[in-house]
């Protein structure tokens, strides 16, 4: 909270303490973070995840499944 | 109740106190004051004599915020005492006589004992012993606080700039800013939680407004900013700080909602 390395010319230049214009301009309120908007693309970036998972594991089930089938013919 | 749940509920109780506790309040009880260092710089070995004074002196600030420390040093003419707060050199000392009553004087004693007792701050007008400077100041100073709805838990002491019996004090309170010892002005000094005095109001910087943003400083929730960026500088004295009395600024706020800031 040092001020006291600013040049002034004359005592009433002086400025005054920062706890005190901190105190008169409200800036020593806790301010929560400001929230802005991102464009989000997680949702399809998960549907596209899930829909891949699913394929592969539809294409290695088929594989396997086709695999282990007893030939009838 | 699981152990788990009920550590949730103190922890949340804690923090749900610790946004309403008053910023005075708040530093009283959780802030430690910072310690000062006071260093025995020495060129020749240290002498029998002296070692039985610095002993003597350790035995005196010995419960106070400071620590002692002797240094060999070479470049030095002859041996003196410094006494640092941070990385700020204070004061200087040329020998043993000048430290007397260095951490305690009747003055720090009866703000300490105010502030223990609730008292929201302690005002401090250091005066320059120019009437025609201090009268005005003092004038305002009274009448504010007379006005202002704290008047009960705030205390105005006076104290003169070349009092020999306070001049340790005096010469804490000129260095909580690197100039103010070349300012010949009155000035007001705000004392509050463990002998930490706010850096001052001075000259036409003492008025009605600037005085209640000092109170209202006090008297505001204790946020995360003024937490984590605690103003003012501690003032050197011998007290055990525990168990001071409640607030008396809650009662007042308990009566007067209307009173309540942030």
């Amino acid at each position: 909270m040092k001020q006291d390395t600013l040049q002034y010319r004359s005592i009433d230049d002086r400025p005054l303490p920062k706890w005190l214009t901190d105190q008169r301009d409200g800036l020593n309120r806790y301010q929560p973070e400001k929230l802005e908007m991102k464009e989000d693309n997680s949702l399809t970036l998960s549907f596209l995840l899930t829909g891949g998972i699913i394929i592969l594991v539809i294409a290695v089930l088929t594989v396997y499944v086709l695999k282990k089938r007893p030939n009838r013919y | 109740m699981k152990p788990v749940y009920l550590r949730i509920l103190v922890l949340s109780g804690i923090l749900s106190m610790a946004c309403t506790t008053k910023v005075s309040e708040w530093v009283l009880l959780n802030s430690e004051a910072n310690n000062y260092l006071l260093v025995y710089y020495h060129k020749d070995p240290v002498t029998e004599p002296v070692k039985k004074q610095n002993e003597q002196i350790g035995r005196e600030i010995n419960s106070a915020n400071i620590q002692f420390r002797s240094i060999l040093r070479n470049d030095i003419e002859k041996p003196y005492y410094a006494l640092i707060y941070g990385n700020r050199l204070f004061s200087t000392y040329n020998n043993h006589a000048e430290l007397k009553n260095l951490s305690v004087s009747p003055l720090r004693e009866k703000i300490a004992s105010e502030l223990m007792s609730g008292m929201l701050c302690v005002m401090l007008y250091l005066k320059t012993g120019n009437p025609e400077k201090d009268a005005p100041a003092s004038e305002i100073i009274k009448r504010t606080v007379a006005a202002s709805p704290f008047r009960e838990v705030v205390s105005v002491r006076e104290l003169d700039r070349s009092s020999t019996e306070e001049k340790h004090f005096v010469s804490m309170l000129l260095n909580v800013e690197n100039d103010l010892k070349e300012i010949n002005e009155p000035m007001l000094f705000g004392i509050f939680a463990r002998f930490k005095a706010l850096e001052p109001l001075l000259a036409r910087g003492i008025s009605t407004e600037n005085i209640n943003l000092m109170i209202d400083f006090l008297t505001a929730d204790c946020s995360c900013l003024i937490k984590d960026n605690l103003p003012g500088t501690d003032i050197l004295f011998t007290n055990n700080w525990e168990n001071p009395l409640p607030a008396l600024v809650n009662r007042i706020l308990d009566e007067n909602p209307a009173l309540l800031h942030h």
